[in-house]
């Protein structure tokens, strides 16, 4: 897939001109985050709930090399094989050669964020073994060849003429139609072959549970269900911060995650394998192959700070809210995740001189952090991106990339601490920039200036600054009181 | 050689996380029980019952096996099944749903009349109109079936056919998720899949329309027993 995380300002424009021409696409985000506030309200403590969703994510990452292996050698003793890769590459590549191995014609995939960063679809059609995704959503953008527009709801932007003229050409639909449920029924005509004929499957995982060596998917449509039924090879994908310490804390995720991502109170379906079938059952995989990617995770992990990033449990509920992505979508983040939660974790996976406008396209308001059960605070992150950025000399910045900011743009916040901190610089300072400020002030309103500052002024204005300070305000009233 | 990359990447990965700063684990906040785990034996069934039904799911009572059989004859013929496959579970096993079929001049297949998976996949597909399972759990807490998949429970009997029927006897009705997960995962070897089921399969990945039936059933109906 490719990477557009750079031209995330064109982006973002074209992402708002398309919400205004289509109202309808921006109350989705408001319509899931009713939901969610209605899901949680059947905890009889969602507050604490929540809270206790932080401390088991919190808690995972800080036993994870020990949780790890505790779940590997847990599921190998259920019967399952476990496979290693440092890179997106080694992954695929493995489940590639795997695929050829077992003579697989196609794959059929369940939905999964995890094998869109590793690029597995592309990866497989290279080597002529074609991929077929079983979600709807995933199943419509991959024939459009578009990116995810919201990682719950991938396709959920597009128009429903856009998916009949599709379904006609290229899923075998007999009659053009725009209902829904009739292009979700064509759908389930086509993907159901696929999924008869199934012999390799891949899906990534919500959680894998240490002390079980279980690995257990959230779903509400079945495909996840079928892959790992119908194929006689089944391999799940899994990042390897994914890792639980026991079952009941599972249960306590399946809950929150389901309750924050869709308001359910809990998916349709919940499937949790522990190893392959076993002998005389008729269905489910002969081999199930669990994945654990790291793909650059083991080296944010060394950094406390950023560590938290790994927390997400994928639920979205931070792209629902967030006033950004309600605004610009998803697609100008430009990769896999968007939201908050991509734009706290792209950063660190693709460096952060390759995203330098995701961290910083955030207003800080904290909804985000207000509504994550993983206990993510965001904006705190993205400041720390931001300091990491601009100081790009010390170690932590080193390790994610870290680009210097042009010398002029140093040059000035070195010379704005300086006068901030100082009081007489401060006010000799607001004595000699006055004129120049008001200088293109009309009634009271500064509309555009010249210079370095231009561009704030593109799509905003700025008050024009008072005659007086306060201060210089307040010694000459003070005697009147 | 392939066994040497395979344990290099493995113990690089878990190196490299074990050399890195540790953190406190924090305290775990104390969260007030669901209010389900108070509930009686017959409120736990209403309360099954009401929440299975908030997701289309419909449910009838019966008092007993012979009722139940009385209850699924009159589904299966308004239903116009002709043909259905039946898991050899413990709950169904005592209605003895092949005389039931014969009885009524309805084809019932079970995994067992397949000589393989293949032929059980056609079958379970394409060749009938419903599936019908028993379960091992319930769950009031959200009206949830729990069923672990076995050599008597097949994985695609309550996926593949358009139309589920869940015997769901009284009794192994639980209050929450926990009283299931407890036993499921008591002793090894654990089993190869464990489902929880609540409602049709769904989906609203077009503009957000939300329908039943995507893959997995249209319609999932639950006959109560006791």
């Amino acid at each position: 897939m490719r990477v557009s995380t750079e031209q995330f300002t064109e982006l973002a424009g074209q992402g708002v001109e398309k919400a205004r021409a289509r109202p309808s696409l921006k109350m989705v985000p408001h319509f899931l985050y009713q939901k969610r506030e209605a899901g949680l309200a059947t905890l009889p403590d969602a507050a604490a709930a929540q809270a206790c969703g932080a401390a088991i994510r919190s808690e995972a990452l800080s036993r994870l090399p020990d949780l790890l292996e505790e779940f590997e050698k847990n599921a190998i003793a259920n019967g399952a094989k476990v496979f290693w890769a440092r890179t997106a590459e080694e992954a695929s590549e493995y489940i590639v050669k795997l695929a050829k191995e077992r003579g697989a014609k196609y794959v059929i995939k369940g939905k999964s964020m995890v094998t869109e960063e590793i690029g597995l679809n592309g990866c497989l059609s290279e080597h002529g073994i074609e991929p077929w995704e079983g979600d709807l959503g995933e199943f419509i953008i991959q024939m459009l060849r578009c990116p995810p527009f919201h990682i719950i709801a991938p396709a959920i932007n597009i128009a429903v003429e856009t998916i009949r003229d599709l379904f006609m050409a290229r899923a075998d639909m007999k009659e053009p139609t725009v209902d829904p449920v009739e292009l979700g029924w064509a759908a389930r005509l086509f993907l159901r072959e696929k999924f008869h004929r199934a012999e390799f499957g891949v899906t990534g995982l919500n959680m894998a549970v240490a002390e079980t060596g279980t690995i257990i998917n959230l779903e509400n449509e079945g495909n996840i269900r079928f892959a790992k039924s119908s194929p006689r090879t089944q391999v799940s994908v899994m990042t390897l911060e994914k890792v639980l310490p026991t079952m009941k804390d599972a249960l306590h995720v399946m809950r929150l995650l389901s309750r924050n991502c869709s308001g359910q109170k809990i998916s349709a379906y919940v499937s949790m394998d522990s190893g392959p079938k076993k002998d005389g059952e008729i269905d489910g995989p002969e081999e199930l192959v669990i994945v654990i990617v790291d793909n650059g995770r083991s080296r944010i992990y060394q950094d406390p700070r950023a560590r938290e990033a790994l927390r997400c449990i994928r639920c979205a509920a931070c792209l629902n809210i967030c006033p950004v992505y309600r605004q610009i979508g998803g697609y100008a983040y430009g990769w896999v995740y968007s939201g908050p939660m991509g734009q706290v974790l792209m950063p660190l996976l693709l460096g952060l001189d390759k995203t330098q406008e995701l961290y910083r396209a955030c207003t800080l308001c904290g909804a985000c952090k207000s509504v994550c059960p993983a206990g993510i605070d965001h904006p705190s992150l993205m400041l720390y991106y931001r300091s990491l950025d601009v100081s790009a000399d010390i170690p932590a910045a080193h390790r994610f990339g870290g680009k210097k900011r042009p010398w002029k743009e140093a040059l000035f916040f070195k010379a704005w601490s300086t006068a901030v901190e100082r009081f007489w610089m401060w006010n000799s300072g607001i004595s000699m920039v006055r004129p120049l400020m008001n200088r293109g002030s009309h009634r009271g309103v500064i509309r555009r200036m010249k210079g370095a500052f231009s561009g704030w002024f593109r799509k905003r204005d700025f008050p024009a600054m008072a005659k007086e300070t306060f201060h210089e305000r307040w010694e000459k009233i003070r005697n009147i009181w | 050689m392939k066994g040497r990359i395979l344990l290099s990447a493995r113990n690089e990965i878990l190196e490299r996380l074990k050399a890195a700063p540790k953190k406190e684990i924090p305290v775990r906040p104390f969260m007030p029980p669901l209010k389900e785990v108070a509930l009686g034996r017959d409120e736990l069934a209403d309360r099954f019952a009401e929440m299975f039904t908030a997701e289309t799911g419909i449910v009838y009572r019966a008092k007993n096996n012979d009722h139940a059989l009385e209850t699924l004859t009159g589904i299966v013929k308004r239903e116009g099944l002709k043909s259905v496959m039946v898991s050899t579970d413990e709950v169904l096993a005592p209605l003895n749903l092949p005389a039931w079929g014969i009885k009524i001049d309805v084809k019932v297949m079970s995994p067992g009349d397949f000589k393989g998976r293949d032929d059980f996949k056609d079958a379970v597909f394409d060749g009938v109109g419903a599936g019908i399972t028993g379960v091992d759990f319930a769950v009031a807490e959200s009206g949830t079936l729990g069923l672990i998949h076995d050599r008597d429970q097949a994985r695609l009997i309550s996926l593949a056919p358009i139309l589920h029927i869940a015997i769901v006897p009284v009794e192994r009705i639980v209050p929450v998720y926990e009283s299931v997960v407890a036993s499921v995962f008591e002793k090894e070897p654990f089993p190869s899949q464990f489902v929880f089921i609540t409602g049709p399969s769904m989906t609203g990945d077009i503009r957000g329309h939300l329908f039943k039936g995507m893959h997995g059933p249209r319609r999932v109906i639950v006959i109560l027993v006791g």
